[in-house]
């Protein structure tokens, strides 16, 4: 009886000691927030909508964006850089060399992920963070726009995309199949829909803008359409950002187009009312070299400036910020624009410059040096952040994602396809000719090609080209040059790295069987 | 349960029984024990018989008698400062057994196994030890090289030639990969956990013994932090007794090891004009003789009179009641490269004492305190920048310092811009700035100028308390408090330089780093040792809790202070009060704390000391592990068998003792990089802020970084062992062990589909096996007057990585990158880790045919660029052209067999002790010249590379620009074979009489002259094959990658024994 008294003291000792050390395993966590800790408050809740808005503007720590890649592919623009490989994921844009292992595929297709996966869990979340309705009301529309754009970049450029719900379980992170594009499709107009009537129609700019409204929202749903070819729809919704009255007076969200067209490029002009949906940028993010990708300025301005440029003494030369060269315009579109009053807000005539005598830059280091820069975002040294970091990752210019001329343009587009009529006096007329009259065009009819040619001038450099190319079914003639296939071209490849040890397959178009 | 106890007696019971039958029958025997020195009769003299208690003393004459069983057959005899010596027992009559004066007996020594020792005649695993005999009299500084050689298993390489500098240890190849301290074994300095990098607080001079625990059986009580093997350091204790002095020293200057031979001024001249004239271009230097010989750059830097000493002193001694040792040690090296700022200082004190107030408690402390101070001269094995890079790469027509600033107008900054920038001597000369070599490439005098005063510091505190309490015979409560407290920092001063139109410093920074640490321990454990008739039985219980990584930094940094030097800086604001608040910059950093809780068991069982038995297990709970998987178990199994203890092994004067042995044990890993890699952890900021509004001022995003992996867990090492030890003709020991470790679950952040959203999370996927070969002799024999013992080691491995990636078929994880050559080495699924990675090399084309015959199977030729002159790349693939495809495995940088020797001669008071190590199996990259400088300079063996007239050559042409990829493609012509046998020591001694000495109350009075690094035999080129990963390389896990190292330095010492 004894011993036994002992063995049970022993056991209860033995469990006690093995019981009792887990609690000591846990250690401080130094302000470390997990998944379930975090997303408990408001400024939880708005801190998490951040970063899905930082994907949404999100430029790649490679240097470039949707924007760069769409011009070099346009084919109105070289790559430039310092070599044949500077920036190589816009190198393979120009020779149509991509590969699934080798272009920008993987920048659109993470952004558009890490995107929609930050939307899921602050979706999956929101509720616990103590929101009180109309915000929680309204985060929830914007993460729904942002998730819907997200996925209509996805289907637009791959094609054959998987579609995420929900933040996916680690243990089905392998089991993912794609989903027909159909419901992409429709799962992000779906997500618009849903997010339109809960978004403001306006913000107030100074502190929010930037933010979604509900023009910006349905200018995307109205871009999807057309891009869908369902004209009356994309008519339908455009209408509504475009106003009653086009070129005459504001729609109702305030939107009209800016009397000076140069004005757009303006850094300070930020939130104009011709901006529609933006991807706001900042000198104050600190931005460096370690993750350039993390840096909230605009990495156009500087990869667009030329080499080696200096403002001759007491010349009126614009006081551009010494780049990389990229994203040059080639001879050919620099003659074909020339003349048109957007001309010297759009290309900047290096060679010119230095032929008077002006500025000096060296345009031998720039890899297939034309001379026409892309004024539009060419960082100014007037500009440059007055921070002691890195001064060429912080220029503060936004970028459009959709403007008013744009959607001006789309809206007449849509009519024109819905069999609208498009005659003098039209909608569809008054639309198309307010984008000419701002620049001091006379108007002229709409017809397929002008409207083209008008798109063509005003958002050169603005990462419309390919897509329109391509939507038109224009881009292997015009592209053929540079080496576009047709039936492969038009969409990108999945990643490589996407493919491996997963269900995903490549699309037919790639020499895949999706 | 109480079913399985009852049999578990009875069995024992039944041995019981068989033993009690065997020892029915006794014999007697009895003898005598004296000095063989000089012939007295020893009183007092231990005679036990082995594998027994039975045990008796000798009288004052030196007579014993004992009483023993039939089955004793060998009886051992010890006495306080002599050599235990075993007898076997005669047929009949009485033995005469005479004892040398305290030399080794591998048999008696006990081995320190982890929270105890155990007889060496009894262990079951592999463990290596070294003893402060072997170490004595070695110039070592560091802990790491008191090992390198001295045992089978380690591969240990020094990571440069800087005083002070660590060394890379590997114990049984690599056990894993990722993070390079997860290969570095665990150090246990009288039960305190150390981390490898802290290791040099120790003077080895403190050292009592060091054990290396290699099986995976014997490391596994050390469980979830033992993988990569353990290495416990036990320090010196007093001993009951006179009190004794000793005083150990030593002094002597220091010399480059190695001076390379590199083109001086007219050579570089003819080379660079040969790469230009070959290129079409104009050439730079008309008449190359005219340069003369101009710079030597490493005669610059080297110096040759580089002083080295260390002093230590200790005094231990007590009683019945209490013991202590105390010492206090100072070591003053300089370093034989830029020796201004290249220093190492250590004051060491040290106290371990030991109460035995009663007969059933003692108490007591091993303390061990260090000041360190040191310099160093930056980057020691880099390409970018580092001081021994700038002399190899600089041209050397360029003058270190300008003293006539009209001829060498070329070689001074040419603008005021410059000029104000430019560092000058105390005279007020400029140094010379290369006007042909430029990028990370300085004057290595200027930036020595510029580095002077520079330091850092640390304190360290390591030690214990403890108490021992034994109520019952063989019973031992153990409880101990372990602590490593650590204070350390830096003070630095950059001052504002121009080293050339790349690289200048525009911004002065007066830094002041200060860090805490304290880490400590609390283990408590229980033993119980009873021996009934043959049976020994050692019973261990224990647990543990164990806290570190508590380290706080915090640094300072002010910009822009009016300062030139570091002796005019200050932080003193009184000072500086025009320093605007924004030069002033702050920063801190938190350590998060590594918890470890274990409960640990352990049963040591012989037969007779014939039939042997370990059996642990340890359960480990680690902070670092997800919470499926917070505790981890590691058991393990060994036994040994004497079978010359055994009544039919025949008696022999040829094998004297034979133990065979096996083992199996499982050890872990939980070195988990980053922390809490186990839950979703939410981050901040980077790519995930966004700006609103027109005030341009950025929110700060917050988003999940990875998901949750509950199930992240240890890496697991399970090692089987099988080994031997013999003694034979009574004077060689000899001990054999193979091995076979595998790793699994090797942690990796896995590439997972983008579509996720979320980033790479750590998984438990890899898997690695290493196996090995390892062999240990020891012979010592008197010769006459001449005394011989030699000592040897030699090990062998292999290792291969059995599993990587999923969907990838090779690793490049801490591969090394060398400039614009890119990665140079992989890891092949199924080959040995980070494997040199390159194109193959076949021979030189002489001809412009045998350029264009040099085609693909259809004919495209496969260098169209090449010229006579340029090397052959082959076409591995097979196809039409020569690309990255066409690499292959070129070498191999981690050493697959490393051995050391070591002779000890010893003739009436004359002493010779000659020890070498090395090592082979591996190729080293030797990459000493900037490939994407092509003015750098070169090694003179350039000088007979490929010209049409020296066709013979085997260095491909050079020419400006490299248009064929001679040298700028990673081929096998950069790798050389890092075979070495390094002498490290000849050392000659002489101790002074007895008789002599004692009329000073002298015990030892032996005074000794040593060379270190005598020789090198290497074909190696650079200045030394020994190349251990280096930190600061950024060159990644791996050995053997030349980027300039720091020359190890070859000493002339002159040395002092002095013992009271």
């Amino acid at each position: 009886m004894k011993k036994n008294l002992v063995y049970i003291a022993a056991i209860a000792l033995g469990t006690q000691l093995l019981g009792s050390c887990k609690k000591e395993l846990n250690v401080n966590d130094q302000g470390r927030q997990t998944t379930d800790t975090y997303y408990k408050t408001p400024a939880d809740a708005f801190a998490a909508l951040v970063a899905v808005y930082d994907r949404f503007g999100f430029q790649t720590g490679g240097l470039y964006d949707k924007v760069a890649i769409n011009d070099v592919a346009g084919g109105d623009q070289v790559a430039g850089g310092g070599s044949a490989t500077d920036i190589n994921d816009l190198q393979v844009m120009q020779t149509w060399t991509l590969s699934s292992t080798s272009g920008p595929e993987g920048y659109v297709w993470n952004r558009s992920y890490t995107g929609i996966y930050r939307a899921n869990i602050l979706l999956s979340k929101i509720d616990g963070c103590g929101l009180d309705a109309a915000t929680r009301t309204r985060y929830i529309a914007e993460l729904k726009a942002m998730r819907g754009a997200f996925y209509f970049d996805l289907v637009w450029y791959f094609k054959n995309v998987p579609l995420l719900t929900g933040v996916l379980p680690i243990d089905s992170l392998y089991s993912v199949v794609q989903a027909p594009p159909a419901d992409v499709y429709a799962y992000a107009e779906a997500d618009l829909q849903a997010a339109i009537p809960n978004l403001p129609q306006t913000v107030n700019i100074a502190s929010e803008g930037g933010r979604l409204t509900q023009g910006g929202a349905k200018a995307i749903l109205g871009k999807m359409f057309l891009y869908e070819k369902k004209w009356q729809q994309a008519a339908d919704m455009l209408k509504d950002v475009n106003g009653t009255n086009p070129g005459v007076s504001p729609s109702v969200y305030g939107y009209s187009l800016l009397p000076k067209f140069a004005d757009l490029w303006k850094s300070s002009n930020k939130y104009n009312s011709e901006s529609v949906v933006e991807f706001a940028h900042t000198t104050k993010s600190n931005g460096g070299w370690s993750d350039a990708g993390a840096s909230d300025g605009n990495l156009l301005c500087i990869i667009t400036g030329p080499r080696g440029y200096s403002v001759v003494k007491d010349s009126v030369a614009p006081d551009y910020y010494s780049g990389y060269s990229f994203l040059m315009f080639t001879k050919d579109f620099a003659n074909a624009m020339y003349g048109d009053p957007r001309y010297a807000a759009t290309v900047a005539n290096m060679d010119s410059l230095v032929a008077v005598n002006h500025a000096k830059y060296n345009g031998a280091a720039a890899y297939g040096n034309t001379g026409f820069y892309l004024n539009k975002f060419m960082g100014h040294a007037s500009d440059v952040a007055n921070v002691s970091s890195t001064k060429e990752l912080n220029f503060g210019q936004d970028e459009y994602e959709i403007r008013l001329g744009d959607t001006y343009l789309q809206e007449a587009e849509a009519l024109m396809n819905a069999g609208a009529d498009v005659t003098a006096g039209s909608r569809a007329y008054q639309l198309f000719n307010a984008v000419r009259a701002r620049v001091g065009l006379n108007a002229i009819a709409v017809t397929q090609a002008n409207i083209e040619h008008e798109r063509w001038m005003e958002l050169a450099g603005e990462g419309q080209r390919y897509p329109d190319l391509v939507r038109w079914g224009k881009a292997a003639t015009v592209l053929a040059g540079r080496g576009f296939v047709a039936g492969r071209h038009e969409i990108f490849p999945i990643p490589q790295s996407e493919l491996n040890n997963t269900k995903l397959q490549q699309s037919k178009e790639w020499g895949g069987t999706k | 349960m109480k079913a399985k106890l009852l049999l578990h007696l009875r069995a024992l019971l039944f041995f019981q029984i068989l033993f009690f039958t065997a020892t029915a029958q006794n014999r007697t025997i009895t003898g005598t024990v004296s000095s063989k020195a000089n012939g007295q009769s020893l009183g007092g003299a231990t005679v036990s018989a082995r594998g027994s208690k039975i045990a008796t003393t000798t009288d004052n004459s030196g007579n014993f008698t004992l009483s023993v069983p039939a089955t004793v057959r060998v009886l051992v005899v010890s006495y306080i400062g002599m050599t235990s010596q075993e007898v076997s027992v005669p047929a009949s009559g009485s033995i005469s057994v005479q004892l040398e004066q305290s030399t080794t007996s591998k048999l008696d020594e006990v081995v320190v196994v982890g929270y105890g020792t155990q007889k060496k005649s009894v262990v079951t695993g592999a463990i290596s030890s070294v003893r402060a005999a072997d170490l004595e009299e070695q110039p070592v500084v560091r802990v790491e090289q008191s090992l390198q050689g001295r045992t089978s298993g380690l591969t240990i390489a020094s990571q440069s030639g800087q005083p002070g500098a660590a060394a890379t240890v590997r114990l049984r190849g690599f056990t894993t990969f990722g993070d390079v301290g997860k290969n570095d074994p665990l150090w246990v300095i009288d039960g305190v956990i150390v981390d490898a990098g802290g290791i040099g607080y120790l003077n080895q001079d403190d050292i009592e013994s060091m054990e290396v625990l290699k099986d995976g059986a014997s490391a596994a009580i050390y469980g979830t932090r033992a993988a990569a093997g353990v290495i416990l350091i036990t320090t010196k204790k007093g001993k009951p007794g006179q009190l004794r002095i000793n005083y150990n020293g030593w002094y002597g200057t220091q010399q480059p090891m190695k001076k390379l031979n590199i083109a001086n001024a007219s050579q570089y001249a003819l080379l660079r004009d040969s790469a230009l004239s070959a290129a079409g271009k104009p050439l730079a230097f008309p008449n190359p003789s005219s340069y003369g010989t101009g710079t030597d750059w490493q005669k610059a830097i080297f110096n040759y009179g580089a002083p080295k000493t260390n002093h230590e002193i200790s005094i231990s001694g007590g009683s019945d009641k209490s013991t202590f040792f105390t010492s206090f040690g100072y070591t003053n090296l300089t370093g034989v490269v830029a020796s201004d700022i290249s220093k190492y200082q250590r004051m060491n004190y040290r106290i371990n004492t030991n109460f035995k107030p009663a007969k059933f408690i003692s108490f007591g402390e091993n303390l061990g305190f260090e000041h360190g101070k040191s310099s160093g001269v930056g980057e020691t094995n880099r390409e970018f920048g580092g001081v021994v890079s700038s002399a190899l790469n600089l041209d050397p027509i360029t003058p270190g310092i300008v003293y006539d600033t009209v001829k060498y107008a070329a070689f001074i900054p040419s603008n005021p811009a410059q000029w104000s920038a430019a560092t000058r001597t105390g005279s007020g000369q400029y140094y010379g700035i290369s006007p042909y070599v430029g990028q990370e490439m300085k004057n290595p005098l200027q930036y020595i100028q510029n580095h002077l005063g520079n330091y850092n510091w640390d304190n360290n505190l390591v030690g214990n308390a403890y108490v021992d309490i034994s109520p019952v015979k063989g019973l031992v409560i153990h409880s101990t408090f372990g602590t490593k407290m650590a204070w350390y920092g830096y003070e630095s001063f950059t001052p504002v330089a121009y080293y050339n139109t790349s690289t200048s410093i525009n911004v002065s920074n007066l830094t002041r780093n200060d860090a805490w640490l304290i880490n400590w321990n609390v283990e408590n454990t229980i033993s119980y040792n009873h021996s009934f008739g043959s049976h020994n039985v050692t019973l261990l219980g224990g647990w543990g809790e164990y806290k570190d990584n508590n380290a706080r930094t915090a640094t300072v940094v002010y910009n822009n202070t009016p300062a030139r030097t570091f002796d005019q800086a200050t932080f003193n604001t009184d000072v500086y009060s025009a320093l605007p608040a924004d030069r002033q910059n702050s920063s801190a950093t938190d350590g998060t704390d590594h918890r470890v809780n274990s409960l640990f068991g352990r049963l040591q069982y012989n037969y007779q000391e014939k039939y042997l038995l370990q059996a642990l297990v340890r359960r480990d709970g680690s902070s670092r592990f997800g919470s499926n998987k917070k505790f981890g178990y590691f058991p393990s199994v060994s036994v040994g068998w004497v079978p010359t203890m055994e009544n039919f092994f025949p008696q022999n004067d040829v094998l004297n003792n034979l133990k065979v042995r096996a083992s199996y044990g499982v050890t872990g890993q939980d070195l988990i990089k980053p922390d809490f890699a186990f839950v979703p952890v939410v981050g901040a900021g980077g790519q995930r802020n966004y700006t609103f509004g027109t005030s341009d001022n950025v929110n700060i995003g917050y988003a999940p970084t990875a998901p949750a992996n509950p199930d992240l867990h240890w890496e697991q090492t399970k090692t089987t062992d099988i080994g031997l030890d013999a003694i034979l003709f009574n004077a060689l020991t000899f001990s054999f062990d193979a091995y076979k470790k595998t790793t699994t679950g090797i942690l990796e952040k896995p590439p997972i589909p983008g579509y996720a959203g979320y980033g790479s999370f750590a998984q438990n996927l890899g898997e690695m096996e290493n196996k090995g070969l390892e062999f240990e002799l020891g012979y010592r024999k008197k010769l006459g007057d001449v005394t011989v013992g030699v000592n040897g080691n030699i090990s062998f491995y292999q290792n291969k990585l059995t599993k990587g990636l999923p969907g990838q078929t090779y690793l490049d994880d801490n591969s090394a990158t060398f400039q614009n050559l890119g990665g140079i080495a992989r890891t092949l699924i199924g080959g040995a880790y980070n494997q040199f990675f390159g194109y193959k090399y076949a021979g030189i084309f002489q001809t412009q045919s045998e350029v264009d015959n040099y085609v693909s199977k259809a004919g495209v030729k496969l260098q169209p660029k090449a010229r006579p002159g340029d090397l052959k790349i082959s076409n591995l693939q097979d196809d039409d052209i020569i690309d990255a495809n066409d690499r292959t495995y070129i070498g191999n940088p981690n050493p697959t067999m490393s051995y050391g020797l070591t002779i000890n001669l010893a003739y009436k008071n004359f002493d010779f002790i000659a020890f070498g190590s090395g090592s082979g199996g591996n190729q080293i990259f030797q990459g000493l010249r900037r490939l994407d400088i092509g003015t750098a300079n070169y090694l003179t063996k350039y000088l007979n590379a490929w010209t049409p007239t020296n066709t013979g050559a085997k260095l491909p042409r050079i020419i400006d620009g490299d248009p064929g990829q001679s040298y700028s493609r990673f081929t096998d012509l950069y790798l050389e074979s890092g075979n070495y046998f390094k002498m490290r020591t000849l050392q000659i001694g002489y101790s002074l009489p007895k008789s002599l000495i004692s009329k000073w109350g002298c015990q030892r009075l032996r005074a000794y002259f040593l060379v270190e690094n005598p020789f090198t035999i290497t074909k190696y080129d650079g200045y030394d094959p020994e190349i251990g990963i280096s930190p600061d390389s950024g060159g990644g896990s791996m050995y053997g990658v030349d980027r300039g190292t720091y020359v190890p330095s070859r000493s002339f010492l002159f040395g002092l024994n002095v013992g009271f």
